[in-house]
């Protein structure tokens, strides 16, 4: 992948053990989705665009929080929703860098779209031995975000991808490691900066992440992809990672308040190519409250234990 | 002098006479002792923070001779028994109000259905520092943070005091200063949902602990916890412990998501026939 090459140079605070200083906390909220909507043409879009969007994305909000006019009940079988916005944060703007708003996350195919290989597609997913249930039939079979165990969507990464709340990170670093805590699941990536991946029969949740220093540029490499993870779904974006990826992430700061976040997927199971995406992380001054999912998750008992009233 | 002065004075100057001086120290950020690595205790002190015999099993029932393993975990055989450990609490006793203790004997009793470790829930504070898996401190100029193996714990230990916590959560709300050559952490704004080990030692939502962490050499570090609980306790108590580093390959934090091990104990009666 090519590194960053942007017209405004910027020096890189050293931590005091000598290395690039990525600390702090930082959010990815982005009303920029991962594929380009059709109504789209371009990656770079201008300014009227772009507020033309955020105008859109505002007047959106109506629909989760006026869901059901007062005293009205949903009809039988309506979806219910699940939030309301204040507990939404997809971000009010456009992805915006070196001042100009993007239209995609997505810069490489330079359609925007994802290059899945519609066959390659229908033989990986052939091979899931979940496809022979129901969704509702056993607790595993339910999303990651929804059964607690890593963040929906792509959330933690890699790679890290915004959603509808819960878009917010932390990075930390000793030597030899940068740790990256996502605040959805508090899902953390510890990055080791030397020594191997694991053995092949390892396969943690997000993968196993190796990281190096190119210059100011924090290269990552993660391997050994859980078979479980390869859904990453959320309301605006479905990709898959396959348990034979190869994503490649580059953390570069490019301000005082952002780091540049690049990425290339390398999977030849689902894909045609390569794809590579960009956004800005943008610092962020709030603090990350804890997100303890697992302890509060009563819907999976009762999407589990509703299913099987229903099948009585 | 209180006695809690005294043992901390017997303390320093033990540490003194066996452990490196504070100016051998591994330095880190700001010329303090550098904490970063990953760390775990030797010690049983997530059975039971106070003394215990070795035993067949966390939950006991009535045998016709001795007490026998509850049949839920009977298969378990040896490797569901019990390691004996020293009190970890200093003065040997947690100091609990009548009430109090009679609600621990209750938990221990029903351990198998109320120990948060077993439905994989977060683990609290200073729980999450002695259960038996490793933890990582990340310590530098700007920021401390500990990443825990077990169930992907994290605390981000400010460096400022933030007052109360706007909400209670399972790890707490944490600050750090430090005193001399001690990093010390407040923590506080917890729930009342975790426990201090698999005996049923709980606290309230009043709980606050002030932990201290004393660098002794390279390879060692001194854990001290104190644990304030008007509701549940008469007085403050404090645990002490030794906190060891790993080396070499294992030195590095594993990934311990118990949230999918435990899906079959907590959904299992839901699943389609």
């Amino acid at each position: 992948m090519a590194g960053f090459l942007y017209s405004e140079p910027y020096i890189t605070a050293k931590t005091w053990f000598g290395d690039p200083d990525l600390q702090g906390t930082w959010t990815n909220s982005t009303l920029t989705t991962l594929e380009r909507p059709s109504n789209f043409k371009t990656l770079i879009v201008s300014e009227q665009q772009a507020k033309t969007a955020a105008l859109i994305a505002s007047k959106g909000n109506d629909v989760y929080d006026n869901y059901l006019k007062e005293g009205e009940t949903p009809k039988k079988g309506q979806d219910v929703g699940g939030y309301n916005t204040a507990w939404m944060d997809p971000g009010t703007k456009l992805l915006k860098i070196e001042n100009e708003y993007r239209s995609s996350i997505i810069i490489s195919p330079k359609n925007g779209k994802l290059p899945w290989d519609a066959k390659k597609r229908r033989e990986y997913f052939s091979k899931d031995a979940r496809r022979k249930f129901k969704r509702t039939d056993h607790p595993e079979l339910r999303g990651v975000g929804e059964r607690c165990v890593v963040g929906f969507g792509s959330s933690g990464g890699p790679p890290m991808m915004n959603v509808l709340y819960n878009n917010n990170y932390q990075i930390v670093q000793s030597q030899g490691y940068v740790l990256i805590m996502a605040e959805m699941i508090h899902d953390s990536r510890i990055i080791r900066l030397e020594g191997s991946h694991l053995p092949q029969l390892m396969d943690p949740w997000m993968g196993d992440s190796i990281g190096r220093w190119e210059g100011d540029t924090l290269v990552v490499e993660t391997t050994n992809f859980n078979w479980q993870h390869v859904h990453r779904a959320a309301l605006r974006h479905y990709f898959a990672i396959s348990k034979n990826a190869k994503i490649t992430e580059l953390f570069k700061r490019i301000s005082d308040t952002e780091i540049l976040y690049r990425f290339r997927v390398d999977d030849p199971s689902l894909y045609k190519s390569a794809w590579v995406g960009e956004m800005p992380l943008r610092a962020q001054s709030d603090k990350i409250y804890e997100y303890a999912c697992h302890e509060g998750n009563y819907a999976m008992a009762n999407i589990l234990a509703g299913a099987r009233a229903e099948g009585k | 002098m209180s006695l809690i002065y005294c043992r901390t004075f017997i303390f320093l100057f033990l540490i003194g006479i066996l452990n490196i001086s504070a100016s051998e120290l591994p330095k880190g950020p700001n010329d303090k002792p550098d904490l970063n690595g990953v760390w775990q205790v030797l010690n049983t002190a997530n059975y039971n923070l106070e003394a215990h015999s070795a035993s067949a099993a966390m939950d006991l029932v009535v045998g016709p001779v001795v007490p026998i393993p509850h049949p839920s975990i009977l298969a378990l055989g040896a490797v569901g028994a019990v390691p004996a450990g020293l009190s970890v609490v200093e003065g040997g006793i947690i100091p609990y109000k009548k009430e109090a203790l009679k609600k621990r004997n209750e938990n221990k009793e029903d351990w198998l259905q109320l120990d948060p470790e077993i439905k994989c829930y977060l683990p609290g504070v200073p729980r999450a520092t002695y259960m038996p898996y490793p933890f990582q401190i990340f310590h530098s100029e700007k920021a401390v943070f500990f990443a825990y193996e077990y169930a992907g714990a994290v605390r981000n230990i400010y460096l400022e005091d933030q007052g109360e916590a706007p909400i209670d959560s399972w790890m707490g709300q944490s600050w750090g200063y430090w005193e001399g050559n001690t990093f010390v952490v407040e923590a506080s704004g917890f729930n009342d949902q975790t426990w201090f080990d698999r005996s049923g030692n709980f606290h309230s939502d009043k709980l606050q602990v002030t932990e201290r962490f004393t660098l002794l050499n390279n390879h060692t570090m001194n854990y001290q916890a104190i644990i304030k609980d008007e509701e549940v306790f008469t007085k403050p108590w404090k645990i002490n412990m030794t906190l060891y580093k790993r080396i070499g390959k294992d030195a590095q934090l594993q990934q311990f998501k118990c949230v999918e091990f435990v899906e079959e104990l907590l959904y299992g009666k839901w699943r389609a026939k």
